[in-house]
């Protein structure tokens, strides 16, 4: 079912986990140690930077292959161009199966994801070019849909997850829109009611241990069903299309979209706080902003400058009050750094650490990702 | 979840309870949130007032504009100064967790009144080097004292643009042309300024930590600065060869400190700079000429960079 050497992935996210065990006390040394030789895991995934230029260069080698290929004068008719898309997706799928992955053993190396999506963006790209002209949307999706869909579960890959989502989400929207009369009046709905679906569903993945090398996309369509149900009931979104599509200026149940936009993301944060659930809360946070800017849109109560100003000042009193109230009063939160890490942070500590702890010629200890295969392939490191 | 690691770790009872435990009693951290959050009221309070200051520049009393940010700034650098810890040539932590926050906004509030005092009174005449050149120094005296990354970028931006504005009416005129050499060749000195300082920081043992910051600023400016110079400048055979030796230090850099980051950004920046090369030497080559090119240029690097454990020398630990 996956392309990766499933134990490896194990290995790896048993040690992630062990590791914060072993740093809470919770692990005597040596039983951390017999762990890390007792699981051992040969994934090449280097750190984030030469991930990085690693996938630059993969794209242009890939595309000035694909050059070449093309000057051979295939590309000379419709069916020839479909051929030629074909042959460059059956091409990068077989390297990257058997050379890539299964003789280099990659994995979250700029070159497995780069070819992944070349070669998917060249096979439904083929589909694409032998489309009637009067195909609709919907069947763009269709064809597309498999893809993806096989995409993200053969090759456990977040992108391709979040493009299948996507994918998904299009093609309930676009056929609810067909449905006559009250099409417009569902849409809103419909996309609530799918991402509901969704975010059931994800948290429900992410839980069971079957399922455990799928989590971190579950995790991605958890944020995007989040992300989609608040937009399915924005005000600003449902008026705009009854406006583009039906020539509406108000949308019907105008008092209901209000509240919704102003009630989700107060919901959002609650029930991020009470679930302690950190996606919940910062889609939360986000959604207040744009909530905010949904209600400017409409009503003026305020020049720009002052709003800033005044938004400025009351987000940091509120911030500076809660640090302080969180400092003094040790409970169910805290304002102590954890140690769940986000891309930003992650990409943030290896930049200090290399330029830091190197010349200072201190005995560091040797840290996940910065070897990049020292072990675990990287482990946290090699993540993201 | 949970169980399913604990049992292939083979965790005995009594551990497994005590993890248990904690995993279900850990706290919740907001840490990332609420810093966040600081952060943006900061930048919102500075966006506003500084557009306030714009919307209404004829309309509030002047005085009163001043009063109000420089009241704002003073009291943010008082706080900073009340809170501070006692200097160290090493890193110092924040004092609190707001510290650096309100320090950045006293910077960006200063900054706001001394525009504004330019823009309305012209404080500083047409010696616009000197609007520049405090809140440089003040900044780089601010970044020292109170250990802060932040502002020492702020420093380190005010000092390019006082370059640029002291280095170019000067070039005006003189030669009355468009400039760009003037500009293009101080970006390179001040990379090569720039790389310097953190060498001679590291030397001299202060602010080691403050090494990122000067070379990332380093790294960028000299680089596009010698890539300027092949591109819009059209001297390449003067300016490629510069270039190399700049790739050639990072190169270096990166393998002797085991830094990844300058190890990509360099080879990046070379590989833009030898492309450019074989694209200009126009001999007639054919299409496929460059298509092989990238082929096996890309080969080539993707080689190198998957060795790249081999290239770059292992700490010792």
């Amino acid at each position: 079912m996956i392309a990766y050497n499933s134990e490896w992935l194990d290995a790896i996210k048993l040690k992630d986990t062990a590791k914060s065990w072993h740093e809470n006390g919770l692990l005597d040394t040596e039983k951390w140690e017999a762990l890390k030789s007792q699981k051992p895991s040969g994934f090449y995934s280097p750190n984030i930077f030469i991930r990085i230029g690693l996938g630059i260069f993969c794209l242009i080698l890939m595309n000035a292959a694909m050059g070449l290929l093309a000057l051979t004068g295939i590309i000379d008719s419709e069916a020839g161009m479909s051929a030629f898309g074909i042959i460059c997706a059956v091409i990068w799928i077989t390297l990257l199966e058997i050379w890539i992955i299964g003789s280099l053993h990659h994995y979250g190396s700029g070159i497995d994801d780069m070819m992944l999506y070349t070669a998917t963006i060249t096979m439904i790209g083929c589909f694409y070019i032998n489309f009637p002209y009067d195909a609709g949307p919907l069947s763009y999706c269709w064809v597309a849909w498999p893809f993806l869909v096989l995409g993200s579960i053969r090759y456990i890959d977040r992108l391709m997850a979040a493009a299948a989502y996507g994918c998904t989400l299009l093609i309930v929207l676009f056929t609810v829109a067909k449905i006559p009369d009250v099409a417009l009046y569902l849409l809103p709905f419909s996309g609530m009611v799918f991402s509901a679906g969704a975010w059931i569903l994800a948290r429900k993945g992410q839980q069971r241990s079957a399922l455990r090398h799928w989590h971190d996309l579950f995790i991605m369509v958890e944020l995007l069903s989040l992300l989609s149900f608040y937009a399915s009931g924005n005000y600003w979104v449902v008026q705009q299309v009854g406006l583009g599509w039906k020539e509406l200026p108000v949308p019907p149940m105008g008092l209901f979209f209000w509240a919704f936009t102003f009630g989700v993301p107060v919901l959002y944060i609650l029930g991020g706080l009470r679930l302690k659930e950190r996606l919940l809360l910062d889609i939360g946070i986000a959604a207040v902003a744009v909530s905010i800017f949904t209600f400017r849109f409409y009503h003026h109560v305020l020049p720009l400058a002052w709003a800033c100003t005044i938004i400025g000042a009351f987000i940091f009193v509120a911030a500076y009050f809660s640090i302080n109230y969180l400092r003094k009063h040790k409970g169910a939160f805290t304002y102590d750094a954890g140690d769940e890490k986000v891309l930003l942070q992650e990409i943030e500590e290896q930049l200090i650490e290399q330029l830091i702890a190197a010349p200072t010629g201190k005995p560091e200890p040797p840290k996940e990702g910065f070897g990049g295969g020292d072990f675990g392939g990287g482990g946290a490191g090699g993540e993201y | 979840m949970l169980d399913h690691w604990l049992e292939q770790a083979a965790i005995s009872p009594e551990e497994a309870e005590k993890i248990r435990l904690f995993e279900t009693q850990k706290p919740f951290s907001l840490h990332w949130e609420l810093k966040t959050l600081l952060y943006l009221g900061v930048l919102l309070l500075n966006a506003g007032l500084g557009y306030l200051i714009y919307d209404n520049i004829d309309h509030i009393g002047h005085a009163a504009i001043i009063a109000i940010i420089g009241a704002i700034s003073a009291a943010c650098f008082w706080y900073a100064f009340r809170h501070r810890k006692p200097f160290s040539t090493g890193e110092v932590e924040s004092a609190t967790p707001y510290f650096d926050y309100i320090l950045l906004l006293g910077c960006l509030m200063f900054l706001v009144m001394e525009g504004f005092l330019q823009y309305q009174y012209q404080v500083f005449g047409t010696r616009y080097g000197l609007v520049t050149f405090i809140p440089m120094v003040l900044f780089f005296i601010l970044a020292y004292v109170f250990d802060n990354r932040g502002v020492l970028s702020l420093g380190i931006t005010a000092l390019a643009s006082w370059l640029g504005l002291t280095l170019t009416p000067h070039e005006l005129l003189a030669k009355n042309d468009f400039n760009s050499h003037t500009i293009t060749n101080m970006g390179i000195a001040l990379g090569a300024f720039l790389c310097a300082v953190t060498f001679i920081s590291e030397r001299l043992d202060i602010k080691k930590h403050f090494s990122l910051t000067y070379l990332n600023f380093g790294v960028h400016i000299g680089m596009i600065s010698c890539l300027a110079g092949m591109m819009a400048l059209g001297y390449p055979l003067l300016y490629f060869p510069l270039l190399c030796i700049a790739v050639g230090f990072f190169l270096w850099y990166a393998r002797t400190r085991a830094s990844f980051y300058f190890l990509t950004v360099a080879v990046i920046y070379g590989y833009i700079g030898i492309t450019y090369m074989i694209f200009i030497n126009d001999r007639g080559f054919e299409i496929e000429f460059y298509l092989f090119y990238f082929l096996f240029s890309c080969i080539g690097v993707i080689l190198f960079l998957t060795n790249y454990k081999r290239f770059i020398k292992k700490v010792k630990p």
